[in-house]
């Protein structure tokens, strides 16, 4: 952590290379955070790329390195809903019409890397994993953020709190109505312990 | 105990950022409420699927952080000097058209001119002088007044005419009238008075008459018409009496009539009980 602490420290005061590697250190984590928000590879690529190019350009005011993390988040949240917002009004591509299967075209560094486990288990959990996402996508806006922030991002309700600039408590019970809607979109597609027990 | 956690403390609990004194608290309220012990379990289970979803994996792409490129532009391509040589340009062009077409432009105090072409200088026209003018009103006012000096000799020699011819032939008139009044005698003012008296007499006497012939003609209509009118009354007078009398004749047969029946029901009722006894 303290070794992070003073990348970015030096890239505050204007080292490439820090910026370079806080870019390496945290490309994974607002790639994955925007494709959870999107469920759109290209989409979650672009709003990934603006968040790192705000990053270079603002980095200089964060105040406080130990907000480094939710300042960033604000960041990430701010370019998805640009981006959102952007293909809202463009109207040509459907959120829902776009799965993941559009990878084959992706530039060489954006390949996922294979993994040594069983093909049949990867390909179940890829369609869970899917089928998860497309829950996801009926939640709001507004708890789908925090959902993702807390559950995949595993962030602090205060953090989150700061990243989206609201109260704890606003946080907290966007996240409990969130679940719930969760639980409810799961039952309605027949998600429950028991059909769904041998997978986890 | 009516504890009751709000959404906010039960999804911090389910987090488990909650102090432990709280965490207990809540673990106890759950006890005692397994329908809301249920929800959490529901919930805990949306944790549990949502814990599938994989992250991707990607690396970054190449993002160049580098100082933002700064293309040189050439100085005419600045906007502080495009902008001051666009208006030279303009004035420019403005001028040379200006000396094509011959624009002329003049100033002089409440006068503003503009022209194309040559200068054509206006023809001048010999004027008159005040002198000459003076004399044309002089000649002009001189000839009206005599005009209308003529003029009015003219109706006063016509008026002259008229007021003679009139008087002539009026002085003739009251002169026979003269005559006349002096002819008479004063026997025949007498004679001629008299008469009056008697022809104002004699057409008093027609109108009293006449006003009389016909007071007496509407006396008369006026009585005729108010005995009709009592024969009329009188008349209606007796229809009713009659009337009413036919109506009495009628109440006393019908009187007569109930009396028999009842006699004649009275007499029976005796009869048959006498036979009885």
């Amino acid at each position: 952590m303290m070794h992070s602490d003073v990348l970015i420290v030096r890239a505050r005061e204007g080292d490439k290379h820090a910026q370079g590697k806080l870019v390496e250190v945290w490309y994974k984590r607002i790639y994955n955070f925007s494709y959870k928000f999107f469920y759109d590879h290209d989409m979650a690529m672009e709003a990934s790329q603006k968040t790192f190019i705000s990053m270079h350009r603002n980095i200089a005011y964060l105040q406080d390195a130990a907000r480094f993390r939710s300042w960033l988040y604000t960041i990430a949240v701010n370019c998805c809903r640009e981006e959102l917002r952007k293909r809202k009004s463009d109207k040509s591509v459907s959120l829902h019409d776009l799965g993941p299967g559009e990878h084959e075209d992706s530039y060489h560094w954006e390949k996922s890397g294979t993994r040594g486990e069983n093909p049949e288990r990867v390909l179940r959990q890829n369609e869970l994993s899917d089928l998860l996402q497309e829950c996801l996508m009926q939640l709001s806006e507004e708890q789908r953020e925090v959902v993702i922030m807390k559950e995949y991002e595993g962030m602090k309700f205060r953090e989150i709190a700061e990243a989206l600039n609201l109260s704890e408590n606003t946080v907290k019970s966007r996240m409990y109505y969130g679940l719930e809607a969760l639980k409810r979109i799961l039952e309605r597609r027949k998600i429950t312990q028991e059909t769904i027990g041998y997978e986890l | 105990m009516n504890y009751k956690p709000d959404e906010a403390t039960l999804i911090a609990y389910l987090y488990g950022e909650l102090e432990p004194a709280e965490q207990l608290k809540i673990e106890e309220y759950l006890q005692k409420n397994p329908e809301e012990k249920k929800r959490m379990e529901d919930l805990s289970f949306a944790r549990t699927v949502l814990s599938s979803v994989q992250d991707k994996e990607v690396i970054a792409p190449p993002i160049i952080l580098g100082e933002e490129l700064k293309v040189k532009t050439p100085f005419w391509k600045e906007n502080y000097f495009r902008m001051p040589l666009g208006i030279a340009a303009s004035l420019l062009i403005f001028l040379i058209a200006a000396k094509l077409v011959g624009l002329s432009l003049t100033y002089t105090p409440g006068e503003v001119k503009i022209g194309f072409g040559e200068k054509v200088k206006p023809v001048q026209e010999p004027s008159l002088t005040e002198q000459q003018v003076g004399e044309m009103i002089h000649s002009t006012v001189a000839s009206n007044n005599e005009i209308l000096k003529a003029s009015w000799m003219e109706d006063r020699k016509l008026l002259e005419q008229s007021i003679q011819k009139n008087l002539n032939s009026n002085s003739s008139k009251i002169d026979k009238l003269m005559q006349t009044a002096s002819a008479a005698s004063q026997e025949q003012v007498k004679q001629f008075v008299g008469q009056m008296q008697n022809d104002n007499l004699k057409l008093m006497k027609d109108y009293m008459q006449l006003s009389s012939t016909g007071q007496k003609e509407y006396i008369e209509n006026l009585l005729v018409d108010f005995s009709k009118y009592l024969q009329e009354q009188r008349k209606q007078d007796l229809q009713f009496l009659q009337a009413r009398v036919n109506r009495v004749e009628q109440n006393t047969d019908l009187f007569k009539q109930e009396t028999e029946q009842i006699l004649t029901s009275l007499i029976s009722t005796t009869g048959t009980n006498q036979k009885r006894n």
